[in-house]
């Protein structure tokens, strides 16, 4: 798809949708548009990657391969957890595919608990791949679907600008204390990618706001969080296991994650975005 | 650095004073007159420079008698205000009011810069929220400056904010460690003791108490919205405790706790304030740090109360167990009132009060355990419901003295394996050292720890 056919797309979304938005004037609108379309280019890469890396995750599972299978369910994963800012916007597949056990009364008993968790709890917990095909099509199918919607995807400014802070309200809520990949103990690669997904877009409209203290301040939250990853990474562009993440590193964690969501949850504001 | 945070939504500039001026202030420290101000009771009258008219509170009854584990008397209103500025912190021999919250954190600061920002905008928000105001108004573009839970103007209603420190605040920072005050340690766990390490310790505790929980629920999630790059919060207990009106005689009793008995009935006189500094206030006469100074220890303990047992246990048991009167509080040698004192000297073998009685063990009432004198300020909580089905109730205890090791410990060991140990449970809690007060406005909580600090840090002149 090319670059101009989506920023033509996006400025005829725009325009018709932000008709109810306050005083904002069309040039300021305007000024979203570019950021806007390179937010969608780095959607569409992430989940044309997604959907590679599933088939080949799909099909580790299928061949009964547990081991491989586990190797690959982190940086699958990755891909997903990248884009995750705007998950509202194909909330019924987020649901489908990044579902948790906690989301049902009866937990892992749930058949409908389904997507990468489930696929997690039985490579993980059970050690194995049986019964697994079922979930492994279903996660294929989501996979793609959600591919295919996003070219015909409109994102408005707001829920995108907005997903930057949302994220990090996420990881702050229900990720930082583990709870996210807990089978697996692979949390660390999902906060990685959280960040990169958050950072993109703080990235792309930085340029229309003219408070460096407020960026430099969140630069160097982004700077820290990635200073203590570092410390975690393995040689293969990986993570070790949470449970290596010292208090002290989870505290230090947890304090920039909350604060780059307060921060960031002015970026709304500061875009003249409703 | 300190630039980035005061740039915060370009608001807030006058967020935190509460001050018409610092003229009135001054003033009013003036009218007051320090020396006497100090000796009538710490932090007390010693400013009372607010920007409206003040109204009776709970610390003009403090003069009249008030007692810091009194049920607080329902007369309170949201005007009430406990001056901020004094020798002390407020919120240790204030009289308590209805509800409680300490919470606890741990702190994000690698060095002394670090951790003199988080004090210094700690006390910002404190100052104003206990002293009240009006929340500034932003561009509906962003998100409220306040949570907007009581409303467009701050009421104070009585609320105290208190600040500790705890043992691992010191422990895990090299700079800091050095002035540890001597007796912090992390909470022992004693023989009764099921600690959850959820619900224990931290580097820093807050003390809330108010008129109203919502107060209390306000000023934190203040604080949490405030300082998200300096505090991780790790536990917090609410707790509450009833509201009595005074007697026809104007004596008042102190609150009931979840067992049903009168608690806090023998605490040392919180208006004597010879007492206080002798009993509640470091300062010459105890070997700790000089920065200290007007602090004190807090322990805190969540003790589990297991209330369906207690309820189905003899009356004359309860009684014999505790040591008092379930009705009145009165000893069990005689009298009808609290406020009488037993004599345990008459009663050598316990056959009026049992020599395992647990006002007996806490407080012997010998001369020699005079020293083991502290003052409690405990509220009563209710989490809700355990797994088996029974009532998760129980007693947010917290106790201040100069010394821990005679005060709380000491007392804590006498009570080890005392017959209410069927009964309850302490779960979490942690100790902390209190923080000496802020006496002036510029001034800040922590200042002559930092100024400590930095002496004997490497990377900084100051």
């Amino acid at each position: 798809m090319s670059l101009t056919r989506i920023l033509c797309a996006l400025t005829f979304a725009l325009l018709l949708g932000a008709g109810g938005a306050q005083a904002q004037s069309n040039q300021a609108s305007l000024e979203l548009v570019e950021p806007l379309a390179e937010y969608k280019l780095y959607v569409a890469e992430h989940t044309a990657s997604l959907v590679e890396d599933t088939k080949e995750f799909v099909g580790a599972i299928k061949d009964g391969d547990v081991e491989k299978a586990k190797s690959l369910f982190a940086p699958t994963r990755r891909n997903y957890e990248k884009i995750e800012p705007i998950a509202e916007l194909f909330a019924d597949l987020d649901v489908s595919m990044d579902s948790r056990a906690d989301d049902y009364e009866k937990g892992e008993a749930d058949p409908n608990f389904g997507g990468f968790h489930r696929i997690e709890y039985v490579l993980w917990e059970k050690n194995t791949t049986e019964g697994l095909d079922k979930y492994a099509d279903k996660l294929l199918a989501d996979v793609i679907e959600l591919d295919s919607r996003v070219s015909e995807l409109t994102f408005p400014p707001e829920i995108v600008v907005g997903g930057a802070a949302v994220l990090m309200e996420e990881v702050a809520a229900t990720k930082i204390s583990g709870e996210e990949d807990r089978y697996s103990r692979t949390d660390l690669w999902d906060f990685e990618a959280n960040f990169d997904g958050s950072r993109k877009i703080f990235e792309l409209f930085k340029p229309l706001i003219d408070d460096e203290a407020f960026i430099a301040k969140v630069e160097s939250n982004f700077a820290d969080v990635y200073e203590v990853l570092a410390d975690y990474q393995t040689e293969d562009g990986g993570f070790v296991s949470y449970e290596k993440l010292t208090d002290m590193d989870r505290r230090v964690l947890s304090a920039k994650v909350n604060t780059l969501a307060e921060e960031l949850s002015t970026l709304r504001g500061r875009l003249g975005l409703g | 650095m300190t630039k980035d945070s005061k740039k915060k939504a370009g608001a807030a500039q006058d967020y935190g004073c509460p001050y018409a001026s610092r003229r009135d202030l001054l003033f009013g420290l003036a009218g007051a007159g320090g020396a006497f101000a100090l000796r009538s009771g710490g932090a007390f009258a010693k400013d009372a420079p607010v920007s409206e008219p003040q109204k009776k509170t709970e610390r003009a009854d403090e003069t009249s008698g008030r007692q810091v584990a009194d049920a607080p008397s329902g007369s309170g209103n949201t005007r009430d205000r406990v001056p901020f500025y004094g020798e002390h912190q407020a919120g240790v021999i204030t009289p308590r009011p209805a509800t409680g919250i300490v919470a606890s954190f741990d702190v994000v600061a690698r060095d002394p810069e670090d951790l003199e920002q988080m004090f210094r905008k700690l006390t910002d928000r404190i100052a104003f929220l206990t002293q009240g105001g009006k929340v500034p108004q932003l561009d509906p573009k962003l998100p409220p400056a306040d949570s907007g839970v009581l409303g467009p103007v701050i009421e104070p209603d009585n609320l105290t904010i208190t600040v500790g420190l705890g043992n691992s605040l010191f422990e895990n920072r090299p700079w800091l460690k050095p002035h540890k005050p001597k007796q912090l340690v992390r909470m022992p766990e004693f023989p009764n003791d099921a600690l959850d390490a959820d619900r224990s310790h931290g580097d820093l505790s807050l003390q809330f108490s108010a008129n109203l929980l919502d107060t209390n629920i306000h000023a934190l999630r203040d604080i949490v919205k405030n300082l998200p790059e300096f505090l991780v919060m790790r536990w917090m207990q609410e707790g509450d405790v009833p509201v009595i009106p005074p007697k026809p005689d104007g004596k008042t009793e102190s609150a009931r706790n979840f067992l049903g008995f009168h608690d806090g009935s023998a605490n040392p006189d919180s208006n004597d304030a010879e007492l206080m500094e002798e009993v509640i206030w470091v300062d010459e006469k105890d070997d700790e740090p000089e920065w200290a100074y007007g602090g004190t220890y807090q322990a805190v303990r969540i003790i589990r109360n297991f209330v369906e047992r207690w309820d189905r246990t003899p009356l004359r048991e309860q009684e014999r167990i505790i040591g008092r009167k379930k009705n009145n509080g009165a000893p069990l040698d005689g009298g009808d009132r609290e406020s009488e004192v037993p004599d345990y000297a008459a009663d050598p073998d316990g056959k009026l009060t049992p020599l395992d009685a647990h006002i007996r063990l806490a407080n012997p009432r010998t001369e020699k355990t005079r020293e083991n004198l502290m003052l409690r300020r405990p509220f009563n909580y209710s989490n809700g419901v355990t797994k088996s089905g029974q009532l998760d109730q129980g007693l947010l205890f917290i106790a201040y003295q100069a010394d821990l090791d005679k005060g709380f410990v000491t007392v804590q060991r006498r009570l080890d394996g005392e017959p209410l140990e069927e009964y309850i449970k302490p779960v979490g809690g942690g100790f902390f050292y209190v923080l000496p007060g802020v006496p002036e406005p510029g001034d800040y909580l922590g200042r002559s720890l930092i100024e400590a600090a930095s002496k004997t840090s490497d990377d900084k002149p100051t």
